[in-house]
Protein backbone atom coordinates (compact mmCIF):
# COMPACT_ATOMS: atom_id res chain seq x y z
CA UNK A 1 0.00 0.00 0.00
CA UNK A 2 1.21 3.77 -0.85
CA UNK A 3 1.33 6.55 1.75
CA UNK A 4 -1.68 8.05 1.68
CA UNK A 5 -0.50 11.66 2.14
CA UNK A 6 -1.88 14.54 3.48
CA UNK A 7 -2.63 16.30 -0.09
CA UNK A 8 -3.53 13.01 -1.89
CA UNK A 9 -7.02 12.34 -3.12
CA UNK A 10 -8.78 9.44 -1.43
CA UNK A 11 -10.40 8.02 -4.55
CA UNK A 12 -6.88 7.39 -5.87
CA UNK A 13 -5.65 5.79 -2.73
CA UNK A 14 -9.10 3.87 -2.31
CA UNK A 15 -9.10 3.36 -5.89
CA UNK A 16 -5.24 1.40 -5.64
CA UNK A 17 -5.68 0.09 -1.97
CA UNK A 18 -9.94 -0.98 -1.78
CA UNK A 19 -9.54 -4.03 -3.42
CA UNK A 20 -7.03 -5.56 -0.57
CA UNK A 21 -9.20 -3.93 2.05
CA UNK A 22 -11.88 -5.34 0.78
CA UNK A 23 -10.58 -9.11 0.77
CA UNK A 24 -9.22 -7.87 4.39
CA UNK A 25 -12.32 -7.41 5.77
CA UNK A 26 -14.13 -9.98 4.25
CA UNK A 27 -11.79 -12.61 6.57
CA UNK A 28 -14.02 -11.03 9.16
CA UNK A 29 -17.03 -11.32 8.13
CA UNK A 30 -19.56 -13.30 7.10
CA UNK A 31 -21.04 -11.63 3.92
CA UNK A 32 -19.92 -9.07 0.81
CA UNK A 33 -22.01 -6.67 1.76
CA UNK A 34 -20.86 -6.87 5.82
CA UNK A 35 -17.43 -6.77 4.34
CA UNK A 36 -18.72 -3.19 2.54
CA UNK A 37 -19.74 -1.74 5.57
CA UNK A 38 -16.75 -2.26 6.75
CA UNK A 39 -14.38 -1.29 4.33
CA UNK A 40 -16.45 2.02 4.59
CA UNK A 41 -16.58 2.97 8.36
CA UNK A 42 -12.46 1.50 8.17
CA UNK A 43 -11.61 3.61 5.33
CA UNK A 44 -13.65 6.56 6.46
CA UNK A 45 -11.78 6.69 9.95
CA UNK A 46 -7.92 5.50 8.60
CA UNK A 47 -9.12 8.67 6.14
CA UNK A 48 -10.22 10.90 8.04
CA UNK A 49 -8.08 10.37 11.46
CA UNK A 50 -5.40 8.22 11.04
CA UNK A 51 -3.53 8.99 7.61
CA UNK A 52 -1.31 11.72 8.86
CA UNK A 53 0.04 9.54 11.50
CA UNK A 54 3.84 8.47 10.92
CA UNK A 55 4.81 5.37 9.20
CA UNK A 56 3.38 2.88 6.71
CA UNK A 57 -0.31 3.12 6.80
CA UNK A 58 -0.83 -0.86 6.51
CA UNK A 59 -1.18 -1.77 10.13
CA UNK A 60 -3.19 1.08 10.65
CA UNK A 61 -6.00 0.32 8.70
CA UNK A 62 -5.82 -3.95 9.19
CA UNK A 63 -6.66 -2.58 12.29
CA UNK A 64 -8.92 -0.10 11.87
CA UNK A 65 -10.46 -3.09 9.67
CA UNK A 66 -10.91 -5.71 12.01
CA UNK A 67 -12.20 -3.54 15.04
CA UNK A 68 -15.14 -2.50 12.65
CA UNK A 69 -15.54 -6.21 11.56
CA UNK A 70 -15.36 -7.55 15.15
CA UNK A 71 -18.04 -5.04 15.99
CA UNK A 72 -20.13 -5.71 13.50
CA UNK A 73 -19.83 -9.31 14.44
CA UNK A 74 -20.78 -8.66 17.65
CA UNK A 75 -24.07 -6.27 16.54
CA UNK A 76 -24.93 -9.22 13.94
CA UNK A 77 -24.68 -11.98 16.83
CA UNK A 78 -27.47 -10.12 18.12
CA UNK A 79 -29.95 -9.44 15.23
CA UNK A 80 -32.54 -12.01 13.84
CA UNK A 81 -31.91 -15.06 12.10
CA UNK A 82 -32.44 -13.45 8.85
CA UNK A 83 -28.20 -12.63 9.36
CA UNK A 84 -27.46 -16.21 9.86
CA UNK A 85 -28.39 -17.02 6.29
CA UNK A 86 -25.75 -14.71 4.95
CA UNK A 87 -22.95 -16.89 6.02
CA UNK A 88 -23.78 -18.94 2.59
CA UNK A 89 -21.77 -16.89 0.37
CA UNK A 90 -18.69 -17.36 1.83
CA UNK A 91 -19.12 -20.63 -0.82
CA UNK A 92 -20.33 -18.81 -3.25
CA UNK A 93 -19.06 -15.66 -4.17
CA UNK A 94 -15.80 -15.31 -5.51
CA UNK A 95 -13.30 -12.94 -3.59
CA UNK A 96 -11.11 -12.72 -7.10
CA UNK A 97 -11.80 -11.82 -10.13
CA UNK A 98 -11.95 -14.95 -12.73
CA UNK A 99 -8.20 -15.85 -14.07
CA UNK A 100 -7.75 -17.28 -17.57
CA UNK A 101 -4.79 -19.13 -16.09
CA UNK A 102 -6.52 -22.35 -14.49
CA UNK A 103 -3.37 -22.67 -12.09
CA UNK A 104 -4.23 -19.29 -10.48
CA UNK A 105 -8.15 -19.94 -10.78
CA UNK A 106 -7.67 -22.78 -8.51
CA UNK A 107 -5.25 -20.72 -6.04
CA UNK A 108 -8.30 -18.92 -5.85
CA UNK A 109 -10.88 -21.73 -4.86
CA UNK A 110 -8.59 -22.98 -2.76
CA UNK A 111 -7.98 -20.15 -0.66
CA UNK A 112 -11.15 -20.04 0.42
CA UNK A 113 -11.32 -23.92 1.83
CA UNK A 114 -7.99 -22.83 4.17
CA UNK A 115 -9.26 -22.97 8.11
CA UNK A 116 -9.65 -19.65 9.01
CA UNK A 117 -7.21 -19.21 11.06
CA UNK A 118 -4.69 -19.87 8.51
CA UNK A 119 -6.49 -17.95 5.77
CA UNK A 120 -6.27 -14.43 7.52
CA UNK A 121 -2.61 -14.78 8.32
CA UNK A 122 -2.16 -15.46 4.19
CA UNK A 123 -4.74 -12.41 3.45
CA UNK A 124 -2.72 -10.68 6.16
CA UNK A 125 1.14 -11.67 4.61
CA UNK A 126 0.12 -11.59 0.98
CA UNK A 127 -2.66 -8.69 0.44
CA UNK A 128 -2.30 -6.80 3.74
CA UNK A 129 1.60 -6.54 3.75
CA UNK A 130 2.35 -7.49 7.18
CA UNK A 131 5.23 -9.04 8.78
CA UNK A 132 4.89 -11.69 10.89
CA UNK A 133 5.38 -9.61 13.70
CA UNK A 134 2.67 -7.30 12.86
CA UNK A 135 0.54 -9.92 11.65
CA UNK A 136 0.91 -11.49 15.34
CA UNK A 137 0.10 -7.92 16.36
CA UNK A 138 -3.31 -7.65 15.12
CA UNK A 139 -4.22 -11.66 15.72
CA UNK A 140 -2.95 -11.32 18.71
CA UNK A 141 -0.78 -14.48 18.62
CA UNK A 142 2.69 -14.81 19.00
CA UNK A 143 5.10 -14.17 15.39
CA UNK A 144 5.94 -17.89 15.41
CA UNK A 145 2.38 -18.94 15.41
CA UNK A 146 1.32 -17.02 12.44
CA UNK A 147 4.45 -17.93 10.79
CA UNK A 148 3.42 -21.65 11.45
CA UNK A 149 -0.02 -20.77 10.43
CA UNK A 150 2.04 -19.32 7.31
CA UNK A 151 3.49 -22.54 6.72
CA UNK A 152 0.57 -24.89 7.32
CA UNK A 153 -1.32 -22.52 4.82
CA UNK A 154 1.16 -22.63 1.96
CA UNK A 155 1.46 -26.90 2.64
CA UNK A 156 -2.28 -26.68 2.11
CA UNK A 157 -2.11 -24.58 -0.26
CA UNK A 158 -0.37 -26.80 -2.83
CA UNK A 159 -1.65 -29.86 -1.65
CA UNK A 160 -5.10 -28.68 -3.10
CA UNK A 161 -3.54 -27.39 -6.16
CA UNK A 162 -2.10 -30.36 -6.95
CA UNK A 163 -5.19 -32.26 -6.48
CA UNK A 164 -7.42 -29.85 -8.31
CA UNK A 165 -4.31 -30.05 -11.34
CA UNK A 166 -4.63 -33.71 -11.80
CA UNK A 167 -8.36 -33.36 -11.49
CA UNK B 1 19.19 -20.36 0.20
CA UNK B 2 15.81 -20.04 -1.76
CA UNK B 3 12.39 -19.86 0.15
CA UNK B 4 10.19 -22.69 -0.99
CA UNK B 5 6.74 -20.82 -0.45
CA UNK B 6 8.27 -17.80 -2.66
CA UNK B 7 6.73 -19.05 -6.23
CA UNK B 8 3.53 -19.84 -4.39
CA UNK B 9 3.35 -16.33 -2.56
CA UNK B 10 4.29 -14.98 -5.75
CA UNK B 11 1.10 -16.70 -7.01
CA UNK B 12 -1.04 -15.93 -4.38
CA UNK B 13 -0.13 -11.70 -5.31
CA UNK B 14 -1.04 -11.98 -8.53
CA UNK B 15 -4.45 -13.25 -7.73
CA UNK B 16 -6.75 -9.65 -7.85
CA UNK B 17 -9.06 -9.64 -4.87
CA UNK B 18 -12.77 -8.09 -6.61
CA UNK B 19 -12.76 -4.22 -5.70
CA UNK B 20 -15.63 -2.59 -3.90
CA UNK B 21 -18.84 -2.21 -5.25
CA UNK B 22 -20.02 1.64 -6.83
CA UNK B 23 -22.32 1.60 -3.48
CA UNK B 24 -19.42 1.99 -1.54
CA UNK B 25 -17.98 4.72 -3.50
CA UNK B 26 -20.78 6.56 -3.65
CA UNK B 27 -20.97 5.98 0.60
CA UNK B 28 -17.63 7.10 1.20
CA UNK B 29 -17.70 9.66 -1.48
CA UNK B 30 -20.76 11.21 1.31
CA UNK B 31 -18.63 10.89 3.75
CA UNK B 32 -15.07 12.13 2.74
CA UNK B 33 -16.24 14.51 -0.13
CA UNK B 34 -18.01 17.92 -0.72
CA UNK B 35 -16.48 19.71 2.95
CA UNK B 36 -18.44 22.32 2.22
CA UNK B 37 -21.66 20.45 2.18
CA UNK B 38 -20.07 18.59 5.14
CA UNK B 39 -19.87 22.15 7.06
CA UNK B 40 -23.18 22.66 6.23
CA UNK B 41 -25.03 20.08 8.92
CA UNK B 42 -21.96 21.39 12.08
CA UNK B 43 -22.86 25.11 10.99
CA UNK B 44 -26.84 24.33 11.37
CA UNK B 45 -25.90 22.12 14.65
CA UNK B 46 -23.84 25.12 15.78
CA UNK B 47 -26.27 27.65 15.31
CA UNK B 48 -28.72 25.67 16.29
CA UNK B 49 -27.05 24.86 20.04
CA UNK B 50 -26.37 28.67 20.03
CA UNK B 51 -29.91 29.71 19.76
CA UNK B 52 -30.72 27.25 22.39
CA UNK B 53 -28.07 28.05 24.83
CA UNK B 54 -29.26 32.07 24.22
CA UNK B 55 -32.71 31.20 24.84
CA UNK B 56 -31.47 29.44 28.23
CA UNK B 57 -29.75 32.71 28.97
CA UNK B 58 -32.40 34.97 28.13
CA UNK B 59 -35.00 32.70 30.01
CA UNK B 60 -32.70 32.64 33.04
CA UNK B 61 -32.24 36.37 33.13
CA UNK B 62 -35.82 37.19 32.25
CA UNK B 63 -36.85 34.86 35.16
CA UNK B 64 -34.15 36.10 37.26
CA UNK B 65 -35.20 40.12 36.14
CA UNK B 66 -38.83 39.08 37.15
CA UNK B 67 -37.90 37.63 40.38
CA UNK B 68 -36.56 40.65 41.38
CA UNK B 69 -39.39 43.09 40.26
CA UNK B 70 -42.03 41.26 41.13
CA UNK B 71 -43.08 40.61 44.62
CA UNK B 72 -43.63 36.73 45.81
CA UNK B 73 -47.72 36.07 44.78
CA UNK B 74 -48.31 34.83 48.53
CA UNK B 75 -51.92 33.70 49.01
CA UNK B 76 -53.14 33.15 52.43
CA UNK B 77 -54.23 29.20 52.70
CA UNK B 78 -54.13 29.02 56.11
CA UNK B 79 -55.08 30.90 59.48
CA UNK B 80 -54.77 29.75 63.05
CA UNK B 81 -55.35 31.20 66.21
CA UNK B 82 -54.71 29.26 69.43
CA UNK B 83 -57.25 29.29 72.34
CA UNK B 84 -56.69 32.51 74.46
CA UNK B 85 -54.77 31.79 77.91
CA UNK B 86 -56.73 34.37 80.21
CA UNK B 87 -55.24 35.42 83.84
CA UNK B 88 -56.88 37.38 86.32
CA UNK B 89 -54.86 39.31 88.64
CA UNK B 90 -56.41 40.49 92.22
CA UNK B 91 -58.61 43.70 92.36
CA UNK B 92 -55.86 46.90 92.59
CA UNK B 93 -57.21 50.22 93.59
CA UNK B 94 -55.87 53.05 91.59
CA UNK B 95 -54.94 56.66 92.45
CA UNK B 96 -58.33 58.07 92.38
CA UNK B 97 -59.78 55.63 94.89
CA UNK B 98 -61.26 53.49 91.60
CA UNK B 99 -60.67 49.75 91.60
CA UNK B 100 -59.70 47.29 88.44
CA UNK B 101 -58.33 44.00 88.28
CA UNK B 102 -55.85 42.99 86.13
CA UNK B 103 -55.91 41.20 83.49
CA UNK B 104 -53.61 39.85 80.76
CA UNK B 105 -54.48 37.97 77.90
CA UNK B 106 -51.74 35.85 75.87
CA UNK B 107 -52.64 34.03 72.45
CA UNK B 108 -50.87 33.08 68.86
CA UNK B 109 -51.99 34.08 65.57
CA UNK B 110 -50.16 31.77 63.17
CA UNK B 111 -51.02 32.26 59.26
CA UNK B 112 -49.71 30.06 56.18
CA UNK B 113 -49.31 31.73 52.57
CA UNK B 114 -47.74 29.81 49.76
CA UNK B 115 -46.75 30.94 46.10
CA UNK B 116 -47.87 28.32 43.63
CA UNK B 117 -45.50 29.61 41.23
CA UNK B 118 -42.26 29.02 43.17
CA UNK B 119 -44.22 26.13 45.21
CA UNK B 120 -42.65 28.23 48.37
CA UNK B 121 -44.17 28.50 51.85
CA UNK B 122 -44.32 31.55 54.17
CA UNK B 123 -45.47 30.65 57.83
CA UNK B 124 -45.68 33.73 60.02
CA UNK B 125 -46.24 33.51 63.52
CA UNK B 126 -47.18 36.35 65.51
CA UNK B 127 -47.53 35.64 69.57
CA UNK B 128 -49.73 38.14 71.42
CA UNK B 129 -49.76 39.22 74.84
CA UNK B 130 -52.18 41.95 75.75
CA UNK B 131 -52.52 43.41 79.69
CA UNK B 132 -55.62 45.34 80.15
CA UNK B 133 -57.25 46.73 83.50
CA UNK B 134 -60.93 45.79 83.65
CA UNK B 135 -62.74 48.69 86.16
CA UNK B 136 -64.83 47.35 88.74
CA UNK B 137 -68.13 48.85 89.96
CA UNK B 138 -67.94 49.16 93.83
CA UNK B 139 -71.18 49.65 96.18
Amino acid sequence: MSDAHADQDWRAWFAENGARLRLIARQWTRSEADADDVVQEAFVRFWKHQRHLPGNPNALVVTSIRRAALDLLRRSDRRSVREQAVGADMETVSWFEPEADPRLQSLADSLKLLPPEQREVVVLKVWGDLTFDQIGEQLSISPNTAASRWRYAMEALRKHITVRTHD
Amino acid sequence: MTDPDHDLEQALAALRPRPPGPAVLARLARDLDAPVSARGPIIAWSAGLSALAAAFVAAFLFLGFRGEVEAPAYQLVRADQSPADVQFYRPVRLADGSFVRPVRVRWDDTTRWEDPRSNTRLINYRPNDQFALLPLETN
